[in-house]
C-alpha cells in the first residue's frame, strides 16, 4: 500500500460513524486482502482488546462495593469529567478549518450545541442532526488555495 | 435490560457518533437518564476504556459488561464494531461522492456539535453527585488539560484521581 494510497484510506475511515479505528482497519485489510482481509484486521483489532477490557471490568467489579473504592469514586469522576471536556476540545482542535473566518464558525457551532445542550436540554439526537443539516450547508468549504497563499 | 433493547441503544450511540468517545453523550441520554446505569457506572467504564488496549470507543464495551454482564459486552462490542464498517462498502460504490465539499462538512457540523455536547456530558458528570467540592473542580480542570497535551499516558491521569479521591474523598 503506497502513501498515498494510505492517507485516501485514512481520510476515508475519517468520515465513517463510531470509532474510525475500526474504519480504518477494515479499510486497509480490504485493500490489502479482499473481504476477508477486512473482518481479520478488524476481529484482531477489537476481540483482544474487548476481552481485555471486560477483564479489567470484571476485576474492579470484585472491589466496587468496598468504602476505598467509593472514595476513590469521588477521585475517578472529576478525572473522567475533564478527559471528556479535553476530547471535546481535541475533536474542535482535528475538525475547525484553518483561517479566522472559518474557525470562528466552527467553534461557534460547538459552543452553541453546548450551550443548548445545557441551558436548554436540547435533545442530543436534535443537537446532532442540527450540526449535521448547518455542516452539509454551510461548513463544506475550505478556504481556497489561492487565497491562502500570499502573492508576491 | 432487555438485550436487544441494549444493542439497539448501543447501535444508535455509535451510528449517530464520529470518534471514539462521541457516544458518549447518546449513551448518556438512554441509559443515565432513563435509570438503566448510573453515572457512577460511565465514569468506571471511561476510565477502564483509558486504561485498557485498543481504541478509546471500547469503554462501551465496558459499560455494557457494568449494564448487562457478557451479553451486555457482547452487544456493546457488536455496536461498536459494525457501524464504521460501513464505510468499507460505502468506499467501494462511492469513493469519489465521499470526498466532496458537502459530506465534508456534514461530518464537520456532526463532529463539532458532538464537541458542544461532550462539554456537556463532561460538565454533567463533573456534577453528578451534587456540587462538586474544590479539589474535585481542581482535580478536573488538571485532568482537561493533561488529556489534551496529550503528553502524559491517561493511565497516570487516571492514578491522580483515585490517590487524591483515597487522600480526600468522603
Amino acid at each position: 500500500m503506497s502513501a498515498r494510497e494510505f492517507g485516501e484510506v485514512w481520510a476515508l475511515s475519517q468520515l465513517s460513524p463510531g470509532i474510525h479505528l475500526v474504519a480504518l482497519a477494515g479499510l486497509i485489510g480490504q485493500r490489502v486482502a479482499g473481504w476477508r482481509g477486512a473482518v481479520a484486521s478488524v476481529a484482531g483489532m477489537m476481540i483482544p482488546a474487548a476481552a481485555i477490557t471486560v477483564g479489567l471490568t470484571a476485576a474492579y467489579g470484585l472491589v466496587a462495593a468496598a468504602p476505598l473504592a467509593k472514595s476513590a469514586l469521588a477521585g475517578l469522576a472529576p478525572v473522567t469529567g475533564g478527559m471528556t471536556i479535553a476530547t471535546a476540545a481535541l475533536l474542535v482542535r482535528a475538525t475547525a478549518r484553518r483561517g479566522a473566518r472559518h474557525a470562528i464558525a466552527d467553534v461557534a457551532v460547538a459552543a452553541a450545541t453546548a450551550a443548548a445542550s445545557m441551558l436548554f436540554g436540547i435533545p442530543t439526537v436534535a443537537a446532532i442532526a442540527a450540526g449535521a443539516a448547518i455542516g452539509a450547508l454551510a461548513l463544506g468549504r475550505e478556504r481556497s488555495p489561492s487565497r491562502e497563499t500570499p502573492m508576491g | 435490560m432487555d438485550p436487544l433493547l441494549l444493542l439497539l441503544v448501543f447501535l444508535k450511540a455509535s451510528a449517530l457518533s464520529i470518534g471514539g468517545l462521541s457516544s458518549l453523550p447518546l449513551l448518556r441520554a438512554d441509559l443515565v437518564i432513563p435509570g438503566f446505569a448510573t453515572d457512577e457506572q460511565v465514569v468506571q467504564a471511561i476510565a477502564i476504556g483509558r486504561i485498557s488496549t485498543g481504541p478509546n470507543g471500547l469503554y462501551i464495551v465496558s459499560l455494557g459488561y457494568l449494564v448487562g454482564g457478557i451479553t451486555g459486552a457482547a452487544m456493546a462490542l457488536a455496536a461498536a464494531t459494525f457501524p464504521p464498517l460501513v464505510v468499507v462498502p460505502a468506499a467501494a460504490l462511492a469513493r469519489k461522492w465521499l470526498l466532496t465539499t458537502p459530506v465534508a462538512g456534514l461530518v464537520r457540523g456532526v463532529a463539532l456539535a458532538t464537541a458542544g455536547l461532550l462539554v456537556a456530558t463532561g460538565l454533567g458528570i463533573v456534577n453528578a453527585t451534587g456540587a462538586p467540592a474544590w479539589w474535585q473542580i481542581a482535580l478536573a480542570a488538571i485532568a482537561t488539560v493533561l488529556t489534551y497535551r496529550g503528553t502524559i499516558h491517561p493511565a497516570f491521569v487516571i492514578a491522580i484521581g483515585v490517590a487524591a479521591g483515597l487522600a480526600l474523598g468522603r
